[in-house]
């Protein structure tokens, strides 16, 4: 048995309980034991960088510190947000010793830093400690028909020399989960933009004007659902649905999972454990699609002028 | 009259370069953060002009913008700079500059995006965690927009979407601990 450290996040004892819940069950599915972290404390997401150095880095140095002590090798982190502040802040204080002594010395109670745990996102625990092999060995009912655009987000993969994983413009990590589990991606090209994040309650304009654009480009790729791995996108997709949907004048009815409901369907779940009552834009409509057909759109042949154009440029 | 060769100082330059590890002299004016950022649109200056007021040395009319408080950190430009400037780090280091030196746009956007971040530290400060029920109260109370997000409320507190309460870290006494010492430090600096 596999353990991993886990630190859930503020949000999954509040708006992401469900990406909690079912995290916990694929987990179970690949025999990987978690052990969350004992007392962790708020990463201070944007808020504490926008507005201090410090509190900014001591923050998610206590949660890395407290990490330690449970000797595992890596820290699985659920929220994107949080893993951007973990990690960025190891990345710092890992390539200045005088910093991290400096962070250090705010902590008082919980002891030293040493900088001796891996720091990943879900996904990319996923993707690189468990492998697609496994994922797809899982499968006990494929989820063919369903028709998913894969939204990263920011920070799963961005800054790239912070995040060392998968690309930053057009990430393909979450879209071949997704195939593992038997659903079909679609080409997505919203895949990396911002949801808006914070912006929800400080600025809700902004976020209705950026995630409208997703939720549009997700429609035009011919998506049945978006997946996430990641609660700020999850809640400003669906729960400010209905408002972008005043804004566009049309109901975009585009259900918003996280990839690890998904992954629990395709392990033989039940519905209900992916706790559909938590949406509020109905999930169950987009999962009917699965067990249908699904007709593979013949690509249009290039124009003749741009296959010119590209071989005199090769 | 300028000299070639002659050395300008520009102070303000340097604060930022120094405080964002970052040299924003290396900025050639391509304007790829500009396409490239998702809110620049919302702000008064585009990133690409915000650097530029930086090597001019345009100190008050830099912390007078609104451009870094909208700033997403989503690190969409950064990644396509060919000069490979940190612009995040650039904004991250004028809203500090701004917040240190006590001079910074009284637009009510921009007031209102600084009392949703005071708010919020607040919170872990008094938890340890995000209180998210209460964090949307005290924002609609402290910027008296009462109403703000209501329509949300019967159907996200129905469906469990927002708890009514929070989970508390158990050394709230460590956590204001840590506030104060690192509040002290930012004093120092």
């Amino acid at each position: 048995m596999t353990k991993l450290t886990y630190f859930p996040g503020c949000s999954a004892h509040g708006t992401s309980e469900e990406f909690d819940s079912t995290l916990k069950l694929v987990m179970k599915s690949f025999d990987v034991q978690m052990e969350e972290i004992p007392d962790w404390n708020c990463c201070g997401a944007t808020s504490a960088h926008v507005m201090t150095e410090n509190l900014a880095m001591a923050l998610p140095m206590r949660n890395l510190v407290l990490a330690e002590r449970l000797k595992n090798k890596t820290m699985g982190i659920a929220c994107a947000s949080c893993y951007s502040r973990m990690k960025t802040t190891k990345a710092e204080i890992d390539a200045n010793p005088e910093l991290a002594q400096k962070i250090n010395s705010t902590i008082v109670e919980e002891g030293e830093y040493h900088g001796d745990v891996d720091v990943k996102s879900m996904l990319q625990f996923f993707y690189e400690d468990i492998g697609l092999e496994t994922i797809q060995s899982k499968v006990t009912y494929p989820l063919k028909g369903l028709k998913v655009a894969c939204y990263y987000g920011c920070l799963l993969t961005r800054p790239a020399a912070i995040t060392r994983f998968d690309s930053p413009e057009y990430p393909m990590s979450m879209d071949r989960i997704m195939a593992a589990l038997g659903a079909t991606p679609t080409e997505f090209d919203f895949k990396t933009e911002c949801c808006g994040a914070s912006f929800s309650i400080s600025d809700t304009e902004i976020v209705l004007s950026l995630s409208g654009n997703i939720l549009e480009m997700a429609q035009e790729s011919g998506a049945h659902a978006i997946v996430v791995a990641c609660p700020l996108c999850q809640s400003n997709l669906d729960m400010r649905q209905p408002d972008i949907d005043k804004l566009a004048g049309k109901k975009y009815n585009t259900p918003v999972l996280y990839l690890t409901q998904l992954m629990a369907l395709a392990f033989g779940s039940p519905v209900k454990d992916l706790k559909p009552s938590k949406h509020i834009i109905s999930i169950e409509p987009a999962l009917a699609h699965i067990g249908e057909e699904i007709e593979i759109p013949q690509k249009k042949a290039k124009p003749k002028k741009a296959v010119a154009a590209e071989s005199e440029v090769n | 009259m300028i000299k070639l060769g002659q050395q300008i100082e520009n102070k303000f330059l340097e604060a930022v370069n120094n405080k964002s590890g970052n040299n924003v002299l290396d900025c050639y004016q391509c304007g790829k953060c500009v396409g490239t950022c998702p809110v620049s649109d919302f702000m008064d200056y585009p990133p690409r002009e915000i650097m530029q007021m930086i090597k001019l040395g345009l100190k008050d009319e830099t912390y007078m913008a609104n451009s870094m408080w909208f700033c997403l950190t989503c690190a969409a430009c950064s990644g396509r700079c060919p000069r490979e400037i940190n612009i995040p780090y650039v904004m991250e280091s004028i809203r500090h500059l701004a917040i240190e030196e006590n001079e910074y746009s009284d637009s009510g956007k921009v007031k209102q995006i600084m009392k949703f971040h005071e708010i919020f530290i607040d919170m872990v400060k008094r938890y340890g965690r995000n209180y998210e029920l209460r964090m949307m109260a005290e924002f609609n109370i402290r910027t008296r927009n009462l109403f703000k997000d209501m329509h949300l409320a019967p159907k996200a507190l129905l469906k469990g979407k927002i708890p009514l309460g929070v989970k508390k870290v158990k050394s709230t006494k460590a956590i204001q601990r840590m506030f104060k010492m690192a509040e002290k430090l930012e004093k120092t600096q």
